[in-house]
C-alpha cells in the first residue's frame, strides 16, 4: 500500500507522521516494531535491520522500544502498579524492592503516583494512556512510538500529553514518533512533521514549513478543507446514471 | 499479585479434593486381592475352554477369594488355554491334587476360578501346575445338547 | 440448489481450514510447555480461576446426578429384584460416563467459554499486541498457562463429579430407598473395576481436559477483535467443545468396553 516511501526519523526529535485516515499510519508503525514485514524495502532501527528476523531478535530490538496504544492496552487484570512493574518482572530479576521505587519513580513523573492500586477499569482513558506511558517508560527505551495519542481527550488530558510526550523526549534524550491527525496540537509538539497521503511521503519538514507549503493535499490537510486530493465523494457511478438505474429495476 | 494466599490456599485445597476424590473411588472398587501383604505365589493351569474369563478373576477356596488372575495365556503346541494365578502366601497348603475348575458368578455373570482341594500330602509350590481342570461350561453347549437330546425321547 | 451446494461447500471449507489451524495451533504451542512449568505461579492463577471456581456447579451437578440416577435405576432394579446392585450401577455409570462426560460439558460451557471471551477480550483491547512489543511472548504468559490450567483442573473435576454422585446414589438408595448400605458398597466393590471403571474415566477426563482448554485458548486467541468477535468465539468454544467431548465419549468407550 506503500509507494517508495521513504522517511528519516532524526535521533532526539519528536517527529511526528501525519496523514488522513486509512492512508496507514498504523500500518507504518506495524512496520518499524516488526509487526509487519516489509515486501520491499527495509527498517533501520539505530542503523541495523529490524526484520525479518529470528523471534528473539525482535524482542531483543523491542525491548528498546516503547508503544503507546491509542487505548493504553493496560492489562486488565492488574493493577495500575502491577502494570507498570510487569516489563520489569517479566525481563529483569531485579529485588522487589528497587521494582517498587523504579515503578513508583515512573507513576510519579506521569502524575499518577497516587492512583498506584487503581485498576484500568478504574481509570479514566486519560489517566489509563498516562499509565501505559509510564509503563512504556519503564525500560528506559530510546524509542517510543505514540499511536493517536490525543483521541478522546478533554483539552485538559491533553495539555497534560502533549506536556508529557516533550518533557520526557527532552528529559530522557529519547527519540519520539507521534502519530495523529491532530494538526493543531502537532504544531505545539513536533520538531519535524511527515505528511502522508496515497501511500507517499506528501511533504516533510518543520511544523511552520508545512504551513507554508501551498500544494493542494498539504493545503487540505493543514486547513482541514472537505474536498481537495482527497474526494468528499466515494467513488461510484454517476449520480444520474444510478437514479435512473433504480427507477427502471 | 493480590490475594496470592487465598488464590494458592484455595488450588491447594482443589486439588486435596480431587486426590481424595480419585483415591476415594479407587478404594470403593478395589476388591479385595485376596493377597494380603505377605505376598504371594504363582500356580498355573491349562484349559480346553476358558469362556469369558478375564485377567484379574478372583481364584476361591470354598467361595473365598484367595487370589487372581495374572495372566491368560494360549499354548500354541496342546492348544489350550494357560491360566497363570497369584495365590496368596497364608494358604500355601494346597494339595497337588486340587482341581481348577471355572465357575460362574450367578447366573449370567463373569467366570471365577473355583479350587477344590484334593487329599494328596504334597502341596502346590510357585509356579506348579494344577493338573486336575474343568473347563467352563457354556450356556451354548448346553441348549445345543439339550435341544439334540429332545427330539431323541420322542 | 446450487445456492445450498455452495453454503455447504464453503461450511465445509471453512471447518477445515479452521480444523487445519487449530491442529497447527496445538502443535505450536507443544515447546512452550517445559517452560510454562517453571512459573507454577500462574498456572496456579488458571487452576483457581478455572477449577476452584467451577466447584460449586460440579459439586451441586455431581451430588444431582447421583440422586436422580438412583431414583431412576431402582425403579427397574426392583423389578428384577437386584437393588443391591445399585451402588454398583450407579458407580460404573457415573465414574466411567457421567463423571468425565457430564463435568466436561460443564466446565466447557463455564470455563472454556469464559478462557475464549478472557483470551478475546485481550485481543480485542490490544493486550495481546502489547505484550507482543513489551518483547513478552503472549503465548507463552497468556496462552499456555491457561491451557496447562484448564487441563489439570478437569480430570480433578470430573473424580469430583463421581465421587459426589457416588454419595448422592447412597443417600437417596440407602437412606431413601431402603436398601442395605453393606450391600451397596460391597456391590461396588465387587463389580465396578478400578483399572477398567476408574482407570478409563480418568482417561476420559484427561482428553477432554486438554480438549477444551485447547480449544478455549485457541477461540479466544484467533478471534476477531471486536465485540461480535468475542461474544462468537465464547459460544463456539461451547459448541464446538461440547459435540467433540461427545464423540470422543463414544470413541473412548467403544475402543475400552471389554465385551465388545
Amino acid at each position: 500500500m506503500f509507494d517508495g516511501l521513504s522517511l528519516d526519523i532524526p535521533r532526539g526529535t519528536v517527529t511526528a507522521v501525519m496523514g488522513p485516515s486509512g492512508t496507514g499510519k498504523t500500518t507504518l508503525l506495524n512496520l518499524i516494531t516488526g509487526q509487519l514485514n516489509p515486501q520491499d524495502g527495509v527498517v533501520l532501527f539505530d542503523g541495523r535491520v529490524v526484520c525479518p528476523c529470528s523471534r528473539r531478535r525482535l524482542y531483543e530490538v523491542r525491548r528498546k522500544m516503547g508503544v503507546l496504544f491509542q487505548s493504553g492496552a493496560l492489562l486488565s487484570n492488574l493493577s495500575a502498579f502491577e502494570n507498570v512493574a510487569f516489563p520489569l518482572r517479566e525481563h529483569t530479576h531485579l529485588p522487589e524492592e528497587l521494582i517498587r521505587q523504579i515503578v513508583l519513580m515512573k507513576l510519579h513523573s506521569v502524575g499518577l503516583r497516587g492512583a498506584w492500586r487503581h485498576m484500568p477499569s478504574q481509570l479514566s482513558g486519560g489517566m489509563a494512556r498516562r499509565v501505559a506511558l509510564a509503563r512504556a517508560l519503564v525500560m528506559d527505551p530510546e524509542l517510543i512510538i505514540y499511536d493517536e495519542p490525543f483521541v478522546g481527550l478533554d483539552p485538559i488530558s491533553m495539555g497534560v500529553i502533549v506536556r508529557l510526550i516533550r518533557q520526557t523526549n527532552d528529559a530522557l534524550g529519547i527519540t519520539s514518533i507521534v502519530v495523529t491527525h491532530d494538526v493543531a496540537e502537532m504544531e505545539k509538539l513536533a520538531d519535524l512533521s511527515y505528511l502522508i497521503s496515497n501511500g507517499k511521503v506528501v511533504a516533510h519538514g518543520t511544523p511552520q514549513e508545512l504551513q507554508r507549503d501551498s500544494s493542494d493535499a498539504v493545503r487540505q490537510f493543514m486547513q482541514g478543507l472537505a474536498d481537495g486530493p482527497v474526494p468528499f465523494h466515494f467513488p461510484g457511478p454517476q449520480y444520474a446514471e444510478q437514479l435512473q438505474e433504480m427507477a427502471h429495476a | 499479585m493480590q490475594s496470592d494466599s487465598a488464590t494458592n490456599i484455595g488450588v491447594g485445597l482443589f486439588i486435596l479434593l480431587g486426590l481424595g476424590s480419585v483415591l476415594f473411588l479407587i478404594t470403593q472398587t478395589l476388591g479385595m486381592n485376596g493377597i494380603s501383604t505377605g505376598g504371594s505365589y504363582i500356580v498355573q493351569a491349562r484349559f480346553d475352554h476358558i469362556g469369558n474369563l478375564k485377567v484379574r478373576a478372583p481364584v476361591a477356596l470354598a467361595g473365598v477369594t484367595i487370589g487372581r488372575v495374572s495372566k491368560i495365556a494360549v499354548d500354541p503346541s496342546l492348544y489350550r488355554a494357560v491360566v497363570e494365578m497369584q495365590i496368596d502366601s497364608n494358604f500355601d497348603n494346597l494339595p497337588v491334587d486340587t482341581d481348577a475348575s471355572i465357575a460362574t458368578t450367578g447366573l449370567l455373570g463373569g467366570k471365577y476360578i473355583e479350587l477344590n482341594p484334593g487329599i494328596d500330602e504334597a502341596v502346590l509350590k510357585d509356579r506348579d501346575e494344577i493338573e486336575l481342570t474343568q473347563s467352563a461350561i457354556r450356556l451354548e453347549n448346553l441348549i445345543g445338547k439339550y435341544m439334540l437330546n429332545s427330539p431323541d425321547k420322542q | 440448489m446450487n445456492q445450498t451446494i455452495r453454503a455447504c461447500w464453503i461450511s465445509f471449507s471453512q471447518f477445515a481450514s479452521t480444523f487445519g489451524g487449530f491442529q497447527m495451533f496445538s502443535f505450536r504451542l507443544l515447546p512452550y510447555l517445559p517452560k510454562a512449568l517453571l512459573r507454577p505461579g500462574l498456572i496456579s492463577e488458571q487452576i483457581y480461576s478455572l477449577g476452584v471456581l467451577s466447584l460449586v456447579l460440579i459439586m451441586f451437578g455431581g451430588l444431582f446426578v447421583g440422586l436422580v440416577l438412583a431414583l431412576q435405576s431402582y425403579s427397574t432394579l426392583v423389578e428384577f429384584g437386584s437393588t443391591d446392585s445399585l451402588g454398583a450401577f450407579a458407580t460404573e455409570a457415573l465414574v466411567r460416563e457421567l463423571g468425565p462426560v457430564v463435568a466436561g460439558l460443564l466446565f466447557a460451557g463455564r470455563a472454556g467459554s469464559a478462557v475464549a471471551a478472557e483470551v478475546g477480550l485481550m485481543r480485542a483491547t490490544d493486550q495481546i499486541a502489547a505484550l507482543e512489543l513489551m518483547a513478552v511472548d503472549p503465548i507463552q504468559r497468556i496462552v499456555v498457562p491457561r491451557f496447562i490450567g484448564g487441563a489439570i483442573s478437569v480430570p480433578l473435576l470430573a473424580a469430583i463429579f463421581s465421587a459426589m454422585g457416588v454419595l448422592g446414589a447412597y443417600l437417596v438408595g440407602v437412606h431413601l430407598l431402603g436398601v442395605d448400605a453393606g450391600a451397596f458398597w460391597s456391590q461396588i466393590q465387587d463389580r465396578v473395576d478400578a483399572y477398567e471403571d476408574v482407570g478409563v474415566g480418568v482417561l476420559k477426563s484427561i482428553v477432554f481436559g486438554v480438549s477444551v482448554s485447547l480449544m478455549g485458548v485457541f477461540e479466544g486467541f484467533y478471534a476477531a477483535p471486536t465485540a461480535a468477535g468475542v461474544s462468537r468465539a465464547a459460544t463456539r468454544t461451547v459448541v464446538i467443545t461440547s459435540v467433540w467431548i461427545l464423540l470422543l465419549d463414544f470413541v473412548i468407550t467403544g475402543l475400552t468396553l471389554p465385551e465388545v
